[in-house]
């Protein structure tokens, strides 16, 4: 992890040296939050960035997809280092060709945000067991994911994820196939968490801008319903078919068990602590210059106490390991400062064809980069662009507003877009990477990149996007 | 043999089983092997006397690759049991110590691990 340390301490300081900046930002005092915002618009202050610099994010897109079938020993080995070179690319190129160091701000201050929620929930959900002592079947397996696509709304899909994968994977153990890992991904990890800003970062960063908390609920539910009783159903169907039996003579007791509940105190402290953004409340400090607020300082404590005062036999169980929450934290670290033209150049290009985007052009468009960037920022970009045409501004907390009532048909699209197509790749949402890696720890082997995309997302979630578009978005 | 737990020995890639048998699965980090056939690239099987040698031929140190927590987990059989009886598969955690020592645990029923 020191690597990656160094690396946030470099760009840091670079990104605080004072540069010559011919676009400086006037709002660029305003605090984490306006960075965050101002990325939107960097495109406005910043010469665009040469279509050629996306390479990077390429070349880290392909290596992430081919790198664990093609040359597996070479990429577990190498894939920090990967990750952070293709990564410093990018940020030599904005510091020392486009003189913009804002854009590395501001990603840096989303990257550690995306960070710091992810691994407090990992280690906080880590120190929890839940042991379920009933015979695995379809039906309870359709509860488990059920409830899980509740939950998500509630804890996040991370936290929901990190503490159901593996009650979910030992119910299943004598009868457990890849096809159960992935619908938990597809359902848990991503389609459920849709309801609420916990849910899902990208909706969280909507909430942040101004879409009313309880907007979302009311915009997406009856899509989130329908789509989730598709997959349940399709799920329904396939475990049905799953014939394999356990051992006959087991006898289950029906008990559902938790250890580690003080761990639930962590977690509410985490989700506290998500709302602490002087954007939200003006009482909270605002620790600008430095690329993370008090809400990110709680979130890095929790990761450090809940660790140090976990239940060593639930770590024993759970086999607690940072090694998944490393993976995410160095692939993202490239994945984040790669992006950032890539990003530049969408929203530009959004803003120069306004006119004639729909809601359903949106909703593909931000849908099939959400699968292959981080849906975040995806979110926001697309959210600029589409208030764009009708002249509103995403730094306004106002214009989100007006934009939410007036507009929502937009918003809906792009909040359902940047969570449902998450689910289709292992690089979609975080979670994603996580529930993979713990499968295959417990000895479950998971399908390739390209085998989970063509085999899995293809054919089951692209009928279900096409029909939510059908029926909502055409 | 496997009712109390039994101790081992690792020294950088190789871990020293104290018994025989026929291994059907091992799992390290997100390894899964069960290729145990003598071109195996990720593990080679010596027999001792009376030991086992492991090479994990992907590291060089595993000890580095393991948390505290974490365990090397493997399924075997007994050399004198029937192989195709699935109630003489045996599920092992094998825990790396400190002074080359292994820790060797039939899984008990709180460890996530799949045959």
């Amino acid at each position: 992890m020191s690597l990656l340390v160094k690396l946030i301490f470099i760009i840091s300081f670079i990104s605080f040296t004072p540069i010559p900046n011919l676009y400086a930002l006037a709002d660029a005092q305003t605090g984490n939050d306006s960075l965050a915002i101002d990325m939107q618009t960097a495109t406005v202050h910043h010469p665009l960035p040469d279509p050629l610099i996306v390479i990077p994010f390429v070349i880290l897109l392909l290596m992430i997809a081919t790198g664990p079938v093609f040359y597996k020993h070479f990429w577990e080995h190498h894939y920090p280092k990967v990750a952070i070179i293709l990564g410093l690319i990018t940020v030599l190129y904005y510091l020392f060709v486009l003189r913009d160091s804002h854009s590395l701000l501001h990603t840096l201050t989303e990257y550690l945000s995306f960070i710091a929620i992810l691994s407090s929930l990992f280690v906080a959900s880590g120190g929890i067991l839940i042991k379920v002592n009933k015979k695995a079947t379809p039906l309870l397996n359709i509860g488990i994911l059920l409830f899980g696509a509740l939950i998500s709304n509630v804890i996040g899909t991370t936290g929901a994820s990190m503490l159901l994968i593996r009650p979910y994977i030992k119910v299943n153990q004598d009868r457990i196939s890849a096809y159960h890992i992935i619908f938990f991904i597809f359902i848990v990890s991503n389609i459920g968490g849709s309801l609420t800003p916990i849910g899902d970062p990208p909706l969280f960063l909507g909430f942040l801008r101004g879409v009313p908390f309880f907007w979302v609920i009311g915009a997406v539910w009856f899509i989130w319903l329908p789509a989730l009783v598709l997959l349940l159903l399709i799920f329904y169907f396939i475990d049905s078919r799953n014939k394999t039996q356990g051992v006959e003579s087991k006898v289950y007791s029906g008990k559902i068990e938790f250890k580690g509940l003080k761990n639930l105190v962590y977690l509410a402290i985490i989700l506290i602590s998500v709302f602490l953004d002087p954007s939200i409340f003006s009482w909270v400090p605002n620790l600008y210059p430095l690329p993370f607020g008090i809400r990110e300082i709680i979130m890095f404590a929790v990761v450090f106490i809940a660790y140090k005062l976990a239940d060593k036999e639930v770590l024993k169980a759970n086999e607690f390991d940072f090694e998944p929450i490393k993976e995410v934290a160095y692939l993202f670290v490239g994945i984040f400062a790669t992006m950032i033209p890539a990003l530049q150049l969408i929203s530009n290009q959004a803003r120069m064809m306004g006119e004639k985007l729909n809601e359903g052009i949106f909703y593909w468009a931000t849908g099939i980069l959400s699968a292959f960037l981080d849906n975040a920022p995806t979110y926001l970009n697309f959210l600029s662009a589409s208030m764009g045409k009708y002249g509103l501004d995403v730094k306004n907390s106002a214009h989100v507003m007006q934009f939410t009532y007036n507009y929502g048909s937009y918003l809906t699209a792009i909040s359902v877009a940047a969570v449902f197509f998450g689910a289709t790749t292992y690089i979609g949402n975080g979670p994603n990477f996580m529930v993979k890696a713990i499968s295959e720890r417990a000895g479950i082997s998971m399908p390739s990149f390209f085998v989970y995309l063509i085999k899995y997302a293809v054919p089951i979630l692209l009928p279900i996007f096409i029909l939510v578009w059908l029926v909502f978005f055409s | 043999m496997f009712e109390k737990n039994l101790k081992g020995l690792h020294y950088g890639n190789r871990l020293i089983l104290p018994f025989h048998c026929i291994f059907l699965k091992v799992v390290i980090n997100r390894e899964i092997i069960t290729d145990f056939s003598s071109t195996s690239k990720f593990l080679n099987l010596v027999e001792g006397t009376d030991y086992t040698d492991l090479y994990f031929r992907e590291y060089e140190n595993i000890k580095e690759t393991l948390s505290e927590y974490e365990s090397i987990k493997m399924v075997i059989v007994e050399k004198n049991k029937d192989v195709f009886d699935f109630k003489n598969h045996i599920k092992l955690a094998v825990y790396l110590e400190e002074k080359h020592k292994l820790r060797i645990e039939k899984t008990d029923d709180d460890i996530l691990f799949i045959e």
